[in-house]
């Protein structure tokens, strides 16, 4: 059984975000990391490899500047090998174009039984890409998957809902995705850390894959400008004093809330 | 020269942090308070193979070298958990086997290291610290191996260990008065080896103990290297002490100037955060210059020690550098603290034991400087 998992590379959300005033988007000249949203999809790749006795899981990425270093915690983990695209003409994609780039990139693999996606990233959280990608792949696609498993030539997935889950039956090959805390990713071991530097990873252009027009020019959208979120207000504190319980309530009531 | 760490030991760095950081310093206080080891962390390390990430592939260890180990000890350390019994049983034996053992001896043991399991290092006697040329501790021809008498004291985890490398006599060397040294591996369930705990004022996991060898009989496949003269494997294994006492507390001053500074940037007294006195800034940012000094120089001994180069004098004074700076940075971050400081809850006085003992052991402030006097400067030997 082969999984491609879709792994976003981003800015290390511990460190202050910052938007480049010229294309109002997100700068991300910096060191990249994999997105944790995605670390989950990797685990649960490697596990349905695992239990379905054989197979691989490759990875794809689209991101800026060559980064690898996300990918390469992927790798590490026990991915095999990646397709990263990376190109200067694929500044200012939106997440359409994003999702063509990936589903090119899934089949420059040559596809899998599973594609596997986070439900949305960390930093642009559209959570639009995934089921662009189906879309493009002409795959079946389920989402909010939070427990998986192969079955034969199916899968089955315990779908989150506000209520409690649907279980969703879906033959293969199909593209799902997952929902945080679905599975708990483990740390690389020293081998895979030593092994991730000589896997191979398959650097291309946006040409490379065919795709035209990218970046700005493929946009079907713009950012026109950005402005700042309304800053809260202050909160009010409430010294107990004892009696502190009683101003809480009357704050809730008054909110209609009890 | 390239300062900038590989994507490696970046990689190594967050998994060991990642892991190490799901037990954190409450785990230790908890491990330490009821006088267990921490052995689920110790672990799941050894289960990702972080503990034997020196130690040769062919006997299932990482095939890294010091560099990879003290950034194993450092990371677990800066979580506020540091880990004693790593810089005695793959930094000093792990490493004495591998470079002295004869291929059975790698076998036999370095399989068991890599893996996680424990051996730990027994020089120190009463009238034998500092001073390792008078141990009494004697091995004397019996049939065909060797029978050892003695005693050693301050030997830690004794009782996590299935063996301790010991350190004997076999001679004295008629010219100089001093003894032929002369290294055994005994297991820790040896008839004649009995133990008996110190009590110590440190809060740590692990225990010391002393140790008397009444009669303890070894084969002559448990003696490492040459017979009269283990110096050689004995100073195999000192430059990776140094390194990995360096790493320990470069992570423990980690730790400390963390929460200091997350402290200093929060804690209001006077209309300002209490960061904003450069009474209290200036000497963290002291502390903070000189723990980046020693981690440099602890990576420089870990470079030279993993290309064969003499890594001696940069051993030495990265134990010496990173143990001054790390106390100091906890000092401050205690201050910083103020009353908040001396409790448990905040973790920094909890690990003041521990960090004040790395002045002393494995080896004193003051051999260093003896060593420095004499080797880097060419001062007279003074003692
Ligand atoms: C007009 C416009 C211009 C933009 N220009 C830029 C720009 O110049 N630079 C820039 O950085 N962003 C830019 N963005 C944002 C960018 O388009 C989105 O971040 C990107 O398309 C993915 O969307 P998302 O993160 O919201 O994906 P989501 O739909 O939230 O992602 C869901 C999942 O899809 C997968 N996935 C998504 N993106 C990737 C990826 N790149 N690689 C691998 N897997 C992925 C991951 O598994 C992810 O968790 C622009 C957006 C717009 C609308
Ligand atoms: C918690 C703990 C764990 C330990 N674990 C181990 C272990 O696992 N295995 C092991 O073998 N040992 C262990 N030790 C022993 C440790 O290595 C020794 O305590 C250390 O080497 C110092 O020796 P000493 O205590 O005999 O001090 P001494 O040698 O008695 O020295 C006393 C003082 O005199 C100073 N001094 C001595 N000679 C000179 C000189 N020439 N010039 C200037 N000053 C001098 C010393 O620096 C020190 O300050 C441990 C000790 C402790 C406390």
């Amino acid at each position: 059984m082969n999984v491609i998992v879709c792994v976003k590379q981003i800015p290390d959300p511990a460190l202050p975000g910052a938007l480049d005033p010229a294309t109002n988007t997100l700068k991300r000249d910096g060191k990249l990391i994999l997105d944790e949203s995605d670390s989950y999809g990797v685990e649960m790749a490697l596990q349905l490899v695992d239990a379905a006795g054989g197979g691989e899981v490759s990875l794809v990425s689209m991101a800026p500047n060559g980064e690898v270093s996300g990918m390469r915690t992927a790798l590490a983990m026990g991915a095999a090998r990646g397709v990263l695209v990376s190109d200067p003409a694929l500044q200012g994609s939106d997440a359409l174009t994003t999702a063509k780039v990936l589903a090119a990139a899934v089949r420059r693999l040559g596809g899998a039984d599973l594609v596997i996606a986070a439900t949305e990233s960390s930093d642009g959280y559209t959570g639009t890409v995934p089921e662009q990608m189906a879309e493009l792949l002409g795959l079946p696609s389920v989402t909010f998957a939070k427990k998986v498993a192969v079955e034969g030539t199916s899968v089955k997935v315990q779908r989150q809902t506000e209520e409690g889950y649907d279980e969703v039956t879906c033959t293969l090959p199909a593209l799902l995705s997952v929902t945080a805390g679905v599975v708990e990713p483990r740390y690389p071991s020293f081998k895979g850390i030593m092994a991730a530097k000589s896997k191979p990873i398959d650097e291309v252009k946006a040409a490379d894959l065919g795709i035209s027009p990218v970046g700005w020019a493929g946009a079907g959208q713009q950012i026109a400008s950005v402005t700042q979120a309304e800053a809260r207000a202050a909160g009010e504190i409430i010294e107990d004093d004892g009696e502190g319980f009683t101003k809480i309530v009357a704050y809730l009531e008054n909110l209609k809330v009890i | 020269m390239d300062f900038r760490e590989t994507d490696e030991i970046g990689l190594l760095r967050e998994a060991v942090a990642g892991i190490a950081g799901k037990y954190g310093h409450s785990y230790y206080v908890q491990q330490s308070r009821a006088k267990e080891p921490t052995t689920a962390l110790w672990d799941e390390l050894s289960a990702g193979g972080f503990m034997g990430v020196n130690l040769p592939e062919a006997f299932g260890g990482g095939g890294g070298g010091m560099t990879e180990l003290a950034v194993v000890c450092e990371e677990v350390a800066a979580v506020g958990c540091p880990m004693l019994l790593m810089l005695v049983s793959p930094a000093i034996c792990g490493s004495i086997i591998a470079k002295f053992g004869t291929t059975e001896q790698q076998q036999r043991w370095l399989p068991g290291l890599s893996a996680g399991r424990k051996m730990v290092f027994a020089i120190t006697e009463p009238d034998a610290g500092s001073n390792s040329h008078s141990i009494s501790t004697t091995a004397t021809r019996h049939g065909g191996g060797y029978r050892i008498n003695g005693q050693k004291y301050y030997i830690s985890g004794v009782d996590e260990a299935d063996a301790v490398l010991v350190v004997t006599r076999t001679g004295i060397d008629e010219r100089t008065g001093r003894g032929q040294m002369s290294l055994f591996v005994v297991d820790t369930d040896a008839p004649g080896l009995t133990k008996e705990t110190i009590d110590m004022q440190i809060l740590e996991p692990e225990k010391q103990f002393t140790v008397y060898f009444d009669n303890v009989e070894v084969g002559p496949d448990r003696l490492l290297g040459v017979e009269g003269e283990g110096l050689r494997p004995l100073f195999a294994g000192l430059n990776p002490e140094r390194i990995l006492t360096a790493a320990i507390v470069n992570g423990i001053a980690r730790y400390a100037l963390d929460k200091a500074a997350d402290y200093a940037r929060e804690r209001n007294v006077w209309g300002v955060p209490i960061g904003a006195h450069q009474g209290l800034a200036h000497p963290l940012a002291k502390a903070k210059v000189d723990v980046e000094l020693a981690r440099l120089m602890t990576a420089r001994a870990c470079w030279e020690y993993d290309n064969d180069l003499d890594a001696a004098e940069s051993s030495n004074m990265a134990k010496l550098a990173a143990t001054d700076a790390s106390l100091a940075a906890l000092d401050q971050a205690i201050q910083i603290h103020g009353g908040n400081g001396m409790t448990t809850d905040y973790g920094l006085a909890t690990l003041w034991g521990m960090t004040r003992l790395l002045r002393i052991a494995p080896v004193s402030r003051e051999m260093i400087l003896n060593f420095v006097s004499q080797h880097s400067l060419g001062l007279p030997r003074s003692y």
